[in-house]
């Protein structure tokens, strides 16, 4: 195998039907892919059953991967490094492919359902032991459920799809 | 027809102007010119034959054409180079920075037309001393190790030049590539007497100038011909298919057959083994990435 080197020149790829509106494969719902809706740029995730598609390699958006797995969200962290807003750190979805088991952190959109998120945040900690070192060996702390009182994860369902105040 | 009055005197274009053509017979020169119906066929590397007014009157069929889609929005050929030996794709390291999708585009062009393609990195005074020197470094064996000859040059230290030299002598060298690249700058590097007009690259936008307005074929002195062409923004392929794109391609070739399905696209297929072979690390995820985005456009 071998290792091949990241290309600082490259512009991220834009290939057909990866940047732009697309179908869950996981639920089959159709995702719009619009910032002003989503509030990210790089819209990831379905918003109902927060699936994903392994489709990036080194960073986000660069659609170098060749795996295509369908990525399932395993749990909730807090972003890592700077604090972006207000001193707090991000509330991040953590998703594991099912076809190669890469771990990939991502950004929570505007539009994310919050009923699947608190889910997930219950559901994760059932993850196997295993699962929990290898997580924790990448420098990925999981939310426990005992933390669910943040107020993404207690905000009524429909409130982040508004407009925030000027 | 009076074969008498096509009396063959082959020679070959070796610069075009709108309207005229000038052709080599040994050491001779001559201006010609040509009907408007030949004008369209006519390109720098032809053997052409003419009349007693200097009139071409015949195309000689071609060994071999480097072509791409012509730019803008009908669908048509544009030849750059006709005749050659083997292809030298010259890409800048820096100013402008590098483009390799652009160099994939080029490189699967020169594999469909049975064309040596020779890859040569220019500008690397720019990046000596950084980080950047050793990312190009690693990338250029990467096609290296697919089996493309690749020279890294620098035509103010002299970096590869001889290197060059030996690789292109006693052979007709088509040099294509991006506006401001160093084309040009090359060939007075090989051969200074020539002095051909460089210009630096724009310091607004660090994209060429677009010096070189039309093809024109240089002796070198250490033996061989280069052909310099003007610089393109872009370059779009000609007489491909879908189906076919993967044979320019030389590293994805061993595995397109062993696919689950036989008319798989590499793309979403489940038991692609081109996919595999990207995630296993035999392929780069670059090259795979420049197969699927040079798919789109076909």
């Amino acid at each position: 195998m071998t290792q091949f080197t990241r290309r600082s020149y490259t512009a991220p790829g834009k290939i057909d039907g990866t940047d732009s509106d697309f179908v869950c494969h996981h639920c089959g719902a159709y995702v719009l892919a619009n910032p002003v809706i989503s509030g990210v740029n790089n819209r990831n995730h379905c918003p109902y059953c927060l699936s994903s598609r392994h489709l990036d390699l080194f960073e986000g958006g660069d659609r170098l991967s060749a795996c295509r797995g369908s990525m399932r969200p395993i749990g909730l962290t807090f972003k890592r490094g700077h604090k972006k807003y207000d001193g707090q750190t991000e509330l991040m979805l953590v998703h594991e492919c099912q076809a190669c088991a890469t771990v990939s952190i991502n950004r929570i959109a505007r539009d994310d359902d919050v009923v699947a998120l608190r889910t997930v945040l219950e559901q994760s900690a059932g993850l196997s032991p295993a699962m929990q070192e290898h997580l924790k060996a990448q420098g990925i702390h999981l939310l426990e459920a005992t933390q669910s009182e943040l107020p993404l994860l207690t905000a009524p369902a429909g409130l982040y799809t508004q407009y925030p105040e000027a | 027809m009076n074969i008498e009055n096509t009396d063959p005197k082959p020679g070959v274009v070796f610069m075009r102007t709108r309207e005229t053509y000038y052709v080599q017979i040994g050491r001779e020169r001559i201006l010609c010119t040509a009907s408007t119906k030949l004008k369209q066929e006519i390109v720098v590397g032809d053997f052409v034959v003419w009349d007693d007014k200097h009139r071409i009157t015949t195309v000689r069929p071609r060994h071999n054409q480097f072509s791409r889609r012509a730019a803008g929005t009908g669908y048509q050929q544009q030849i750059i180079a006709a005749n050659v030996d083997q292809v030298l794709i010259v890409m800048s390291v820096a100013k402008p920075r590098p483009r390799w999708n652009l160099l994939d585009r080029y490189l699967v062009s020169a594999e469909f037309a049975v064309i040596p393609a020779l890859i040569c990195l220019t500008k690397m005074d720019l990046v000596q001393g950084t980080a950047q020197r050793e990312e190009i470094e690693a990338v250029a064996s990467e096609y290296a190790s697919i089996g493309y000859d690749i020279i890294l040059t620098s035509t103010q230290t002299c970096q590869g030049i001889d290197e060059l030299r030996s690789q292109i002598q006693a052979s007709i060298s088509a040099l294509v590539g991006q506006s401001g690249v160093g084309k040009t700058s090359l060939i007075n590097a090989l051969e200074p007497e020539l002095a051909l007009r460089t210009q630096d690259v724009s310091h607004h936008s660090n994209k060429g100038r677009h010096t070189t307005t039309t093809s024109q074929i240089y002796p070198l002195p250490a033996g061989g011909f280069m052909m310099d062409t003007p610089g393109i923004r872009e370059f779009g392929m000609w007489d491909m298919t879908e189906e076919d794109l993967i044979y320019g391609f030389p590293e994805m070739r061993p595995y397109q057959h062993a696919c689950k399905f036989s008319d798989c696209s590499h793309h979403e297929e489940p038991g692609c083994q081109v996919r595999q072979a990207v995630m296993e690390g035999d392929i780069s995820p670059y090259r795979y990435q420049s197969y699927l985005k040079l798919r789109e456009d076909l």
